[in-house]
């Protein structure tokens, strides 16, 4: 019940939020967040799920009720957390909490609405990553954009109301794109499944139960599929050329909701490609594997020069994204424990570092009241911490080591480069080059913007910002460099649990029976992590001595 | 220290970064320490020392802001370096190798109030970032090849290059992605060495060096003689038990070192500046510590990084004392006649100077000669190709002289040419204190391997050789020298026979050395010296723009990266965006002949696709019988 608990929790906020009169908003809904980030932290420090959630694993915190039926269908209201969506659970805690601090300064109008919907994505967000029925998990897929709509039409810049119903057309036609391919799987798989639950079908796709449709034959319906459900996930990744949609909606967000953007919603689609085309199809997901790593390396250094030519800070951080969600299609399609946990772990990684540069380029805009690169110099000198937050999220996103983006980056490159496909060592090197270019706008941006002789083109007092506005850049830096430093024990160990059952081979199309994934002893993270259980092999030694 | 001392070695896995029975390999973090590391420990933590001591000196007493800051990040920098050089595998070193480079951004960009620090820090850390790209893909196939990236020593069952050594006497097999394993180890190997060059400053990733003197001089001494740059070449003698399984990558190192030792040279022949003219003399040096490297001198190499790492941490330390003097002026041109103003400074940096130059009895003359002899004896043996870049390293120890006494005559001899030097600011202890105690090492540093004297007379010991020859299974330079004769196929030639050879290579080397000194007493002796260099005329516009290689950099970066960087950007905009836009425009149009529809309102937009996906659904439905 707890995950119902996290979702109840953030829509009845909302609610409330919404109810309440604007000059009591802000610290109302940063009070209310704080109840689901707790939750959710709490949850991880007892998390203990086996195996992969949609592969007979054994989530925790799982529910399953028989809700409705729909034909010959039964909708269960099924929902559970495995080590994929777990952290994912928590990044979505946290940066909601952080975004709502990060709005006190840049929202000073109808501000119960704005909280109230930065409170009912949070819910829709957790409901995404916990869902285990396809019915529900569609409805909180949709239910995210709602609130994003409105944040940025009605919060954002000059041309908000174009990015709002670019951002919501073209995610939406996504979206139907998908639940087409999704839907030919359900019908394709016929009487072997009773039910829309998401282990079924992926357990009975993996199985071979799928037939032929009309006059598709079942391979034909599955490449169908394939296609249909990866266009619909590319758009929300977004992979290119499925990109223009991001940087509009980017720099017309106001900036917490470019925190949310960037730092959660992209990961949804990461988050769906993997749970959908790579667990349930992963024959055709390895036929494909050229295209798809082509398509990858073409994010990653398409993504980086299009962030190298723009001069408009916001605009070069949502272009990064677009390079570094490409490193998590990489480590997608290497099939390997390295490449798939590495993706899965660069999702987290991502999000707290862009959720930080875009939080730190939030606090730069409110105090000069300008974007351009070209319109501040040598802000260091007036703002120091906003900089070094800033220089420090740069530095994540370059891929430092000992920082969670080089992690993430590492395993990434490491699972790829001796994966099956073909050309993947060259895929791979080629694609790092990511790393320079990166290199290239991040230090350019910040040598023009932070550093030199102060200037500013606007004739606004440039002075500190306020606590309130650097602490979820420092709570940001300190989650990254603790990431980067232990990520084995505060994520990795977690993500492999739920990701190793699916980069085996997977040729052998047997279905494995449920007694084999109990590999691992049950037991909460945090016993397990003080060594409780009697594992010590697994026990970082430096915190025995 | 002690185990090491014993002729033993110590290794220890510390803390597992990435473990678990899920992973085909875990990454670790551990401690190595044989004779080489901790060698390198000795030369780390003394320089690092003194440059902090000096530091109370040069930013305390100069009532430098940020204080607090300098010296967390000389913290920082030291603990990198330290980190770097005990790492027990190459994924380690390689976190610490970058973390070393962010150190040193933010030192080279300490003084972040003005315009030049900061792209000078962008420009070191993007110019190494881009070597750095090749050590990566280099390390992730190390993975991907061996499964494993430690470099050995006690303890270790499976260390890389162990495993390559197998894999090419054919008892091992290893993935090697189709090439035959020579090949591939080859590959792998110049890979790493692309952050090597970066880090080192070689070749062609020098640039970003010079313009690295816009830190504050200490952090130059530590950034030159002990740190970033000396990373570079210690990874190289990290892993030597790798390279010297390839013929192929130890003659690029020798060829990239023995160039870029003339190339570097040649340009700091006309600087202006003193701290410019120790920058390229850098970049030279280390050119010769990669020759000895590439030409087999597994010794000589680390010997020569030894003495340099002190002698060249001497010269920035005793200009650091002449910028003070100077009220921070740099040019070469306002001083003279420093000599009598402050003679601590002087003779310290008098000693430096010799054994830049290579003079004998000092420390240079002594590694800088086993460099050139041990090169020039592989290649006489049976790879004469070395001696292409045995020729470029010898010729350059001429240039060498010349510029560095060039350096000392202006800054120190003649008439005071500017009235701070006429008026020099006087310096304390805390400046004088690591002068002379470089300056008194670089006198004698030289005497932990006189090999020269060992072959006279073999009752006078070569430690260094000793030492490194006693280090763990694997990791000592005897099994280096047997991979050298086995796998480089490296063998020895004495035309004139071994005593004879030796002392030819030092008389030549010497003889040369002197040469270029003599020709700048010469030139720029008596009280007002005139710059003898303009008479090369259009030579030394190039030389002075440093054969135009930043420019040739820049263009790279903005003419060509940055505009393919704006043809994507066009392309984006109006190729695909637009594409998106007129499907959009499109629909819009069909849309305007359902008015009534098309509102502009979201929440019309979101009943229609509640609608059409209830019409989907039911459609479905019927197609499916769920309502039957």
């Amino acid at each position: 019940m707890m995950l119902e608990l996290l979702v109840g929790v953030c829509l009845l906020g909302a609610f409330v939020t919404f109810a309440l009169p604007e000059e009591y908003a802000p610290e109302a809904a940063l009070g209310i967040s704080l109840v689901p980030l707790a939750v959710s932290l709490y949850m991880y420090a007892v998390f203990d799920g086996v195996g992969n959630a949609l592969l007979g694993g054994d989530p925790a915190f799982e529910t399953q009720y028989a809700w409705l039926t729909l034909g010959r269908y039964d909708v269960t209201w099924h929902m559970g957390l495995d080590g994929i969506s777990m952290p994912l659970v928590v990044l979505a805690t946290l940066l909601t909490t952080l975004a709502i601090l990060a709005s006190w300064t840049p929202i000073d109008e109808r501000q119960s609405q704005f909280y109230g919907l930065m409170l009912f994505m949070e819910a829709s967000l957790v409901g995404v990553f916990g869902a285990l029925d396809f019915l529900i998990w569609f409805v909180f897929w949709e239910a995210v954009l709602v609130p994003m709509y409105f944040l940025i039409g009605v919060w954002g810049g000059a041309r908000r109301k174009y990015a709002a119903i670019k951002f919501f057309v073209y995610t939406n036609i996504a979206s139907i794109v998908m639940f087409i391919g999704f839907f030919g799987l359900v019908f394709g798989l016929g009487d072997s499944i009773a039910s829309l639950d998401l282990p079924a079908v992926a357990q009975a796709l993996r199985a071979g139960e799928l037939g032929g449709l009309g006059l598709l034959s079942a391979s034909q319906v599955a490449t169908l599929a394939f296609v249909a459900m990866f266009l619909g996930f590319a758009v929300k990744v977004p992979v290119v050329p499925f990109h223009t949609w991001l940087p509009d909606a980017h720099v017309e967000a106001p900036t917490p909701a470019s925190v949310m953007l960037a730092g959660v919603l992209l990961k949804m689609g990461t988050y769906a490609l993997l749970r959908y085309n790579f667990t349930m199809l992963p024959g055709i997901a390895q036929s494909f594997a050229v295209p798809i790593a082509l398509l990858g390396v073409i994010s990653i250094v398409y993504g980086a020069l299009l962030a190298l030519a723009q001069s408009d800070l916001k605009r070069i951080v949502a272009y990064s994204s677009v390079s570094s969600m490409g490193y998590v299609m990489l480590g997608l399609v290497a099939y390997t424990m390295y490449g798939t946990g590495g993706a899965t772990f660069q999702m987290v990684a991502h999000g707290l570092i862009s959720g930080l540069l875009f939080a730190c380029v939030g606090v730069v805009y409110n105090t000069t009241h300008t974007r351009m690169v070209g319109d501040m110099s040598g802000l260091a000198d007036r703002m120091p911490v906003t900089v070094g937050a800033f220089v420090a999220g740069g530095f994540a996103y370059m891929g430092l080591p000992l920082m969670a983006g080089f992690a993430g980056e590492f395993f990434v490159f490491v699972g790829t480069f001796g994966a099956d496909f073909a050309g993947a060592p060259v895929f791979t090197s080629v694609g790092m080059f990511g790393i320079v270019i990166v290199a290239g706008y991040l230090l350019w941006s910040m040598q023009a913007t932070l550093f030199g002789p102060f200037e500013s083109a606007t004739d606004y007092e440039v002075s500190p910002a306020a606590v309130h506005d650097v602490v979820p850049l420092l709570v940001l830096v300190v989650f990254i460099i603790a990431l980067g430093t232990f990520p084995y024990d505060l994520a990795f160990d977690a993500i492999l649990e739920a990701t190793r059952h699916r980069a085996r081979p997977v040729r052998v199309r047997q279905h494995r029976p449920r007694v084999e994934q109990q590999s691992r002893p049950r037991g909460h993270r945090l016993r397990r992590l003080a060594g409780g259980d009697g594992r010590v092999g697994r026990v970082p030694r430096l915190w025995r001595r | 220290m002690y185990t090491v001392a014993t002729g033993h070695a110590y290794q220890s896995t510390l803390y597992t970064w990435v473990g678990g029975e899920a992973v085909p390999y875990e990454l670790t973090f551990g401690i190595l320490l044989d004779q080489l590391s901790t060698l390198m420990l000795v030369i780390v933590s003394l320089i690092s020392f003194l440059v902090h001591v000096f530091s109370l000196g040069y930013m305390n007493d100069e009532d430098e802001g940020g204080l607090a800051r300098y010296y967390a990040e000389l913290g920082l920098f030291s603990a990198s370096m330290l980190g770097f050089v005990f790492a027990d595998n190459l994924l380690m070193a390689f976190m610490f190798f970058e973390l070393v480079g962010l150190c040193s951004y933010l030192l080279i960009g300490f003084w972040f109030r003005e315009a030049g620090p900061p792209s000078a820090a962008k420009k070191a850390f993007l110019v190494t970032r881009f070597g750095d790209y090749f050590f990566l893909i280099g390390v992730v196939a190390v993975f991907a090849t061996f499964g494993t990236a430690a470099f050995g020593g006690p303890g270790v069952e499976e260390s890389f290059p162990h495993l390559a050594e197998l894999a090419l006497d054919g008892e091992a097999s290893v993935n090697t992605f189709g090439f035959a394993p020579s090949t591939w180890f080859t590959i792998v190997g110049l890979l790493v060495l692309g952050g090597v060059m970066g880090k080192s400053a070689q070749f062609p990733f020098h640039t970003w060096l010079p313009d690295a003197m816009e830190g504050p001089t200490p952090v130059s001494a530590l950034i030159h003689a002990a740190t970033m740059v000396a990373a570079g070449v210690y990874l190289v003698a990290r892993m030597y038990g790798f390279y010297a399984l390839s013929p192929t990558a130890l003659g690029v190192i020798a060829f990239v070192g023995g160039f870029t030792a003339l190339f570097a040279a040649t340009m700091g022949v006309v600087k202006r500046e003193i701290k410019q003219v120790l920058a390229y003399s850098t970049i030279s040096q280390y050119g010769y510590i990669m020759l000895a490297l590439g030409g087999g001198g597994y010794v000589a190499g680390v010997f020569h990084l030894t003495t340099h790492a002190v002698f060249k941490a001497l010269l920035f330390l005793g200009a650091g004392s002449v910028i003070i003097a100077m009220h921070h002026n740099e040019n070469m041109w306002d001083m003279g006649g420093l000599k009598d103003e402050m003679p601590v400074t002087y003779y310290a940096f008098l000693s430096g100077s010799l054994a830049l130059a290579g003079i004998v009895p000092f420390s240079g003359f002594w590694s800088k000669d086993e460099v050139l002899f041990e090169t020039l004896i592989h290649g006489l043996g049976d790879s004469p190709l070395l001696l292409g870049a045995y020729a470029m390293g010898l010729l350059a120890v001429f240039f060498t002289g010349f510029y560095t006494f060039r350096m000392v005559l202006l800054t120190f001899h003649g008439e005071p040419r500017s009235d701070t030097a006429r008026d020099p600011h006087g310096v304390r202890w805390n400046v004088k204190v690591p002068l002379v105690v470089l300056g008194t090492l670089a006198a004698v540093v030289g005497v932990i391997n006189l090999t020269p004297v060992h072959t006279l007379v073999p009752a006078v010991p070569e430690f260094l050789h000793d030492w490194l020859f006693h280090g763990p299974e694997g990791l000592n330079g005897e099994h280096y020298e047997e991979l050298l004769h086995d796998f480089a196929g490296y063998t020895k030639g004495y035309p004139l026979g071994e005593t004879l050879t030796m002392l030819a290579s030092a008389a030549v080397s010497l003889g040369l050395a002197l040469a270029g000194a003599g020709l700048a007493v010469a030139l720029y002796r008596g009280p007002e010296p005139v710059e003898h260099t303009d008479k090369l005329g259009a030579l030394k516009t190039v030389l002075f723009n440093n054969y135009y290689q930043d420019e040739f950099q820049v263009w790279l970066a903005e003419g060509l990266t940055a505009r393919v960087a704006g043809a994507a950007d066009t392309v984006d905009v109006s190729g695909i965006d637009g594409v998106v836009n007129f499907v959009s425009s499109l629909s819009l149009f069909t849309g305007d002949r359902l008015r009534r529809v098309q509102t502009g309102i979201v929440s019309n937009y979101a009943a229609l696709l509640t609608l059409g996906l209830t019409i989907l659904l039911v459609a479905f439905g019927v197609m499916q019988g769920w309502f039957l």
